[in-house]
């Protein structure tokens, strides 16, 4: 069934296919909207989870973990301060390998306020041993937070997993979603696995100290699981175009758009992909061959896709909505430590909710192939969609 | 309790002991950051005889929430019981306490005072009384202990208990009491540490029994809005058949460097305490 839904609001209905057990929730912008719909979906009886209103994000996570560990199916949402807030307890959970799915719906960070999107809180988490998707569309958080479930339950995995989206411009932006029905979300989905559960009939214990080496197997065991996670996914991905919906292809973990037959390539991930695509459709028509690597997935980092999109390229852009500040893009950074060419740029740029659209990839897309014809298209650049004065000293009081 | 790594003298390990004589089977502990999460032992073994979640320092309250409405989802009689120290409960976990207090989660929350950051070494915590030397507060802590069980009274929960590790048969009564009641559940045990209190192991369970004594530490029950004064407390209602506190102090050789003034302080707080006690007594009767 087509429906008109927010993000968020088709986040909700996933969650009540998924029939999570326990949700332990607490209000961010711009991830409000999911946990309001959950407390309504609860009190009019359309689903029977336990909802736990808890006081902090740091809770939130701590509690969600907790009724992971006593054995069923939950479900959280944060982004921004919150998921920094909950940062601790993001590693915990990791740290159990019990399954866990939760949604961070990304904005910037404080301080100076701000309330718009960009990815750095997502990015901030890609060392904490979860699986981390990132959606361009309501419909993709849909279904990857459907397909979530499924994969972090899956035995060769036992890992957590989030699905991020952009803020406001998917968490509130209104579109047609497919919604699959009940049976078709049961076919795909098989009840709750976990690899323990804590109670008395199992009497497991769970966190006391490892001696070293034992720790550093342990933590080598998470990583060799998101690396192995890359073929769960695809095969994770078919089975869920087969059973649920087809009408986004998840046979692969990132997608790629008119860049098989392109000499530069754009590499980015999130809502703005779009407006991308409509920019390489503009350039291509003047006769510029660009095309799109769209990363879906940041971990695992699929290798072997980015490689083989990427390899024979003059030059490729990697446009980062997130900084490692004193560094580059942290998408960047992972190109950049696969693939090794000879012109390879960083932009920086939409930090804090700087509208970036159709016109202004037209322009950085067209100055980086004229930067590249000449050989230069490399390093990190901030990218304005207008004149700029000289970014000089600035310290976060009232501007003047 | 075989195989724990606990130190000679070590009142968390009675009060360990004591917990299962109290609350038998069916339950599951979640332990936050403190001595407790070494004196398990190194994994794969533990020395509690009971499934046990470690958790991160501020997040005991709310772990346990979550197991507690997990196995309510599948209809498991299972007490998630959470096991914190005086820091994880006054000071980094208080929010989280705070909250599952307020929604009234169906939980036991233990504490194991011993009045400071143990584990660590012995820092001051939000729980440290007035002039105790920890290695945070050499010159001697200015600030009076902060009172948990009536901050926890306030919360409107249906129990909470005080206890002593020096009088073993009123903690494991609370405890019983406290499993047969649902909601949550706050019981607070004082834990004299001979390291941290700097006295002799051997003398864990007296200096115990002289918190209780002299009625530095009073013992009661809060149930469903009644006050009850504990029987090893009831000679603190009447100032004139207290022990003297000196009696207490003078045994600890944290409290070596108090002043005269300091003393006073104490005493005054202490006559404070049994003040509001006492008008929450009589008000009910």
């Amino acid at each position: 069934m087509m429906r008109i839904l927010t993000g968020n609001e088709a986040i909700a209905q996933a969650v009540k296919l998924s029939k999570v057990k326990v949700s332990a929730i607490y209000p961010i912008t711009p991830q409000t909207g999911i946990i309001e719909e959950l407390a309504r979906l609860k009190s009019e009886g359309e689903i029977d989870a336990e909802i736990i209103r808890v006081e902090s994000e740091h809770s939130a996570m701590a509690a969600t973990l907790g009724a992971a560990l006593a054995g069923v199916r939950v479900f959280t949402a944060t982004g921004s301060q919150g998921l920094f807030y909950m940062h601790e307890m993001v590693w915990w959970t990791a740290g159990t390998r019990i399954p866990v799915v939760m949604v961070v719906g990304s904005r910037a960070l404080g301080p100076p306020w701000n309330l718009w999107n960009e990815h750095t809180d997502f990015m901030n988490e890609r060392d904490s041993g979860w699986l981390m998707a990132y959606a361009s569309t309501p419909q993709e958080a849909f279904d990857l937070v459907v397909q979530a479930f499924r994969i972090s339950e899956d035995d060769r995995v036992f890992l957590p997993m989030m699905v991020g989206m952009d803020g406001f411009i998917l968490s509130h932006s209104k579109t047609n979603v497919y919604l699959p029905t009940q049976e078709e979300v049961d076919s795909f989905l098989p009840p709750r696995r976990q690899p323990y559960i804590i109670d008395p009939q199992e009497a497991v214990g769970m966190g006391n100290i490892f001696p070293p080496l034992e720790y550093m197997k342990l933590r080598q065991s998470i990583d060799s699981s998101i690396k192995s996670s890359v073929e769960v996914i695809k095969e994770v991905g078919i089975e869920y175009n087969k059973k649920v919906s087809p009408i986004i292809n998840y046979s692969t973990l990132n997608t790629t758009y008119r860049l098989e037959d392109a000499d530069y390539a754009v590499v980015l991930m999130g809502a703005w992909a779009g407006d991308a695509m409509e920019a390489i459709d503009e350039l291509r028509r003047k006769g510029i061959n660009i095309g799109l690597l769209r990363i879906r997935y940041v971990r695992p980092w699929a290798d072997d896709e980015v490689i083989s999109a990427l390899k024979d390229k003059k030059a490729v852009l990697v446009v980062d909505r997130a900084a490692s500040l004193g560094r580059a893009g942290p998408l960047y950074m992972e190109v950049a430590s696969t693939t090794h060419l000879d012109q390879m740029e960083n932009v920086i740029t939409g930090i804090g909710g700087v509208s970036i659209g159709k016109e202004e990839f037209i322009k950085m897309f067209s100055e980086f192939v004229e930067e590249a014809k000449r050989g230069k298209a490399n390093g990190v650049k901030w990218f304005y969609p207008q004149e700029v004065e000289k970014v000089e000293l600035r310290v976060p009081k009232d501007l003047e | 309790m075989s195989g724990t790594s606990a130190c000679p003298g070590c009142p968390e390990n009675m009060a360990m002991r004591m917990l299962g004589m109290g609350l038998g089977k069916d339950i599951a502990l979640i332990v936050v950051a403190g001595c407790s999460s070494v004196i398990q032992g190194l994994a794969p073994k533990n020395s509690y005889n009971y499934p046990v979640v470690n958790i991160a320092f501020a997040a005991g309250p709310a772990t346990a929430s979550g197991m507690a409405r997990a196995y309510k989802a599948r209809n498991r009689n299972v007490v998630p019981v959470v096991w914190a120290g005086d820091g994880g409960t006054a000071d980094i976990g208080f929010a989280s306490l705070s909250g599952a207090a307020e929604r009234n989660e169906d939980i036991i929350y233990v504490v194991v005072d011993n009045e400071a950051y143990m584990n660590t070494g012995g820092h001051k915590s939000g729980s440290t009384p007035l002039g105790a030397y920890t290695l945070t507060t050499p010159e001697g802590k200015k600030q009076n202990k902060k009172n948990l069980p009536f901050i926890m009274i306030e919360h409107n929960i249906p129990y909470v208990a005080t206890a002593s590790v020096g009088y073993p048969h009123d903690y494991i009564e609370k405890l019983r009491k406290a499993k047969q009641i649902s909601g949550f559940r706050y019981i607070h045990v004082l834990t004299p540490d001979p390291y941290g209190w700097m006295f002799d192991p051997s003398r864990t369970a007296e200096v115990a029994k002289l918190a209780v004594q002299t009625c530095y530490w009073p013992l009661f029950e809060y149930e469903n809005g009644k006050l009850k004064i504990s029987d090893e407390s009831l000679h603190c209602l009447d100032k004139r058949t207290r022990r003297p506190l000196r009696d207490f102090l003078s045994v600890q050789g944290r409290f070596k460097r108090i002043t005269e003034e300091e003393v006073k302080m104490l005493e005054n707080y202490i006559d404070s305490l049994w003040e509001k006690l006492m008008k929450l007594y009589e008000n009910q009767s």
